[in-house]
């Protein structure tokens, strides 16, 4: 039956350093063609990396992230609309959902839930293009130049904080202009789209001086258009910015804590418990 | 009809062979016009959604994937192990796994919202992302087969006119064992992190956990060599030669019983563990759920317990069935089948359970339904007309079995 015999290996000196040579060469060509000095794809990877340097995230000197006092909160939709009009989003797909809640007894009050922005960040760890991460300022960012439309960040976000564009968008958006204009342009076919805790006022408003959770030019729609002040926005890293204030403060949670992604945004529960 | 005629005078193109390829070209036809649609509509036509985001396609790519293991597995007993007798298998074990690779790429192509960027994998990396790795090995692979089989397709007698392609040939043969060593490394590596894939997935209870990507490499290990079994005797009743001695193709069939009865213990515990002794809350309320409201109980003990691994196992292994090879090729098919069920399983029915975060009692991401739709099993049914069609062209015009080597 089963006669062994070893397989020979009839490979010469020459052979072998022809072998060696090859694999070492496209080892070395591979790397200068992808990520290495050389390519084209790494220099466009610099120029993004300095555009990061300007807007101050690639220091890490701010850490950003919101508080939504689930009490206050009184379910009037503003923040999904001044979201959905600011970021020009499909009015089927917000990015920032609010819905009615009952707590334990029986009571209801309102859950309204952006992007976390996990600080270890299921989605950006799954991505196989980098094409979502997580920035040195706490944001999960997309980029949607290089995302390939996989969906594996959407399978693995643990919030069902992103939306894929199926098809080519051609709906007319209902909340502009009452909520706002559109300040980003609409995604294109193919991509995954996310809350961007509205990166573009952020870096925007850093830029001409403005503080992130204090000026309205440079805070997320959904926070400004609060009327009831139930979402509070600034800088974790900050002690004195209005969002820590409010967390050390008050008793708050994280949603699926036990899950150990670190959300940036904190929620304060209902007075009578949850 | 004229065609007829002309085919006729043609040499070894039988009504059969002829009524075979017209198959075939319904099949591609089908699938260019499904892909055809895909790529100007978007994604949107398919029945996939924001809830259930993944569907048949990736249930193709798996399933073709793991069903092309047996050109790893086969690699590695003649060439780590040094089971020479088994070398009479080793090219065609290669091409079915070429063609399950190819197919899976092709399908993967069309899940892709953006299949103009499909090559931002090899310049944009993302080291941490299981699905980077995956995208590298598989084409790591897919170029060693290449190189592989390369000899093989020039050993055709088309390219006589080129010597210099003999030339380089014969140094890539030279060292097809050091490519086969290679090609075994980043197999066991993908076959496992194809797993990965869902294990790793903490936000979902019925997939988070570590035997993922052992389940994954040990059903592919078991039904991959399966398969190129059944090949085999397939293409040795179509054409009526004997290439692969019968005790060689019965002794792969052991192996894949074996192989098959391991991958069910390990089940076993699995199950036992997840679903009875370390039952968690979350993951008692999804299977419950899945229960209720789909087949899933029905489609694990139907089609992987029974169709899978309990009549395989039989025809694989009980003397009173092994001895005849219909038998052993309707063992192949049924464990190829159980492998299509388990990666529906775990994909399709893992994506239904909806996800739970909200802190208080009540809200639910809204669970999403997905039957795949005409587009869909279009393109399905094209890949399956591109894998007829390779394998036989492949019989048609390769040396695939050809003996002497070395």
């Amino acid at each position: 039956m089963a006669k062994k015999r070893k397989v020979k290996v009839n490979l010469t000196r020459r052979d072998f350093l022809t072998l060696a040579g090859t694999a070492a060469g496209s080892i070395i060509a591979a790397q200068a063609l992808t990520v290495g000095p050389l390519s084209p794809f790494s220099r466009l990877k610099q120029a993004q990396l300095e555009g990061d340097e300007k807007t101050g995230h690639a220091n890490g000197a701010h850490h950003w992230g919101m508080v939504i006092d689930l009490d206050k909160c009184i379910g009037c939709e503003y923040c999904l609309r001044a979201c959905s009009a600011v970021n020009d989003v499909n009015t089927d797909k917000p990015w920032n959902i609010v819905v009615e809640e009952k707590t334990s007894a029986g009571h209801t009050f309102f859950f309204s839930r952006p992007c976390l922005h996990c600080q270890d960040a299921p989605c950006a760890e799954v991505c196989p293009v980098r094409a979502t991460y997580v920035r040195d300022d706490g944001i999960v960012v997309m980029d949607y130049e290089r995302c390939i439309g996989c969906r594996y960040c959407q399978v693995a976000c643990p919030y069902d904080a992103r939306k894929f564009n199926w098809e080519e968008r051609t709906d007319v958006n209902p909340y502009i202009p009452t909520w706002g204009i559109a300040e980003v342009e609409r995604r294109p076919r193919g991509v995954i789209e996310k809350c961007t805790f509205c990166q573009h006022r952020i870096d925007a408003g850093l830029l001409g001086g403005l503080v992130p959770g204090v000026d309205p030019e440079a805070t997320p729609a959904c926070v400004v258009a609060c009327p009831v002040g139930a979402r509070v926005f600034g800088d974790l890293k900050d002690p004195d910015s209005p969002v820590s204030k409010v967390i050390a403060n008050n008793a708050t949670l994280r949603l699926r804590e036990e899950l150990g992604t670190e959300p940036s945004v904190y929620y304060i529960p209902p007075k009578e418990g949850l | 009809m004229a065609s007829t005629t002309f085919f006729r005078r043609l040499p070894g193109i039988s009504p059969g062979f002829l009524s075979w390829l017209s198959f075939i070209a319904v099949c591609l036809l089908i699938g260019l016009a499904s892909a055809f649609e895909v790529f100007r509509n978007g994604l949107t036509i398919t029945n996939m959604s924001d809830t259930i985001p993944w569907g048949l396609w990736i249930t193709i790519d798996l399933s073709s994937i793991a069903l092309g293991a047996g050109a790893f597995t086969l690699s590695a007993v003649v060439y780590l192990f040094g089971l020479k007798n088994f070398q009479p298998i080793v090219r065609l074990a290669v091409f079915v796994g070429f063609i399950g690779y190819t197919s899976a790429l092709l399908t993967l192509v069309m899940d892709i919202g953006r299949p103009d960027r499909f090559w931002h994998p090899w310049v944009y990396w993302n080291v941490h992302s299981v699905l980077w790795e995956i995208t590298w090995c598989i084409t790591i692979y897919l170029t060693i087969m290449i190189l592989e089989f390369f000899p093989v397709v020039v050993e055709a007698p088309f390219f006589d006119r080129w010597p210099w392609l003999r030339k380089v040939a014969s140094t890539l043969h030279k060292v097809a064992p050091v490519l086969a060593l290679g090609g075994v490394f980043v197999s066991l590596l993908h076959q496992s992190s194809l797993g990965a894939t869902y294990g790793i997935v903490k936000s979902r209870p019925i997939w988070f956990k570590p035997s993922m990507p052992i389940m994954f490499i040990l059903s592919a290990v078991a039904v991959g060599p399966a398969l190129t079994m059944a090949m085999a005797y397939i293409i040795e009743w179509l054409t009526g030669k004997r290439h692969v001695p019968h005790d060689l193709l019965r002794t792969i069939s052991r192996f894949s019983g074996y192989a098959l009865l391991v991958y069910a213990y390990l089940k076993f515990w699995d199950l036992a563990a997840v679903t009875y002794y370390g039952r968690t809350p979350a993951v008692s309320k999804a299977l419950s759920l899945l229960n209720q409201q789909t087949p899933y109980n029905f489609g694990f003990w139907v089609g992987e317990i029974i169709i899978g691994l309990v009549i395989p196992v039989m025809m694989f292994l009980l003397p009173r069935y092994n001895k005849k090879p219909l038998n052993l090729v309707i063992g192949a098919l049924c464990a190829a089948i159980g492998i299509i069920f388990n990666r529906w399983n775990v994909t399709v029915t893992g994506l239904f359970v909806p996800l739970s975060y909200s802190p208080g009692t009540q809200y639910i991401v809204p669970a999403g339904t997905y039957t795949p739709n005409l587009i869909e099993f279009g393109i399905a049914i094209g890949i399956f007309g591109y894998a007829a069609l390779m394998m036989t062209l492949g019989v048609k015009f390769l040396p695939l079995f050809s003996n002497h080597h070395e």
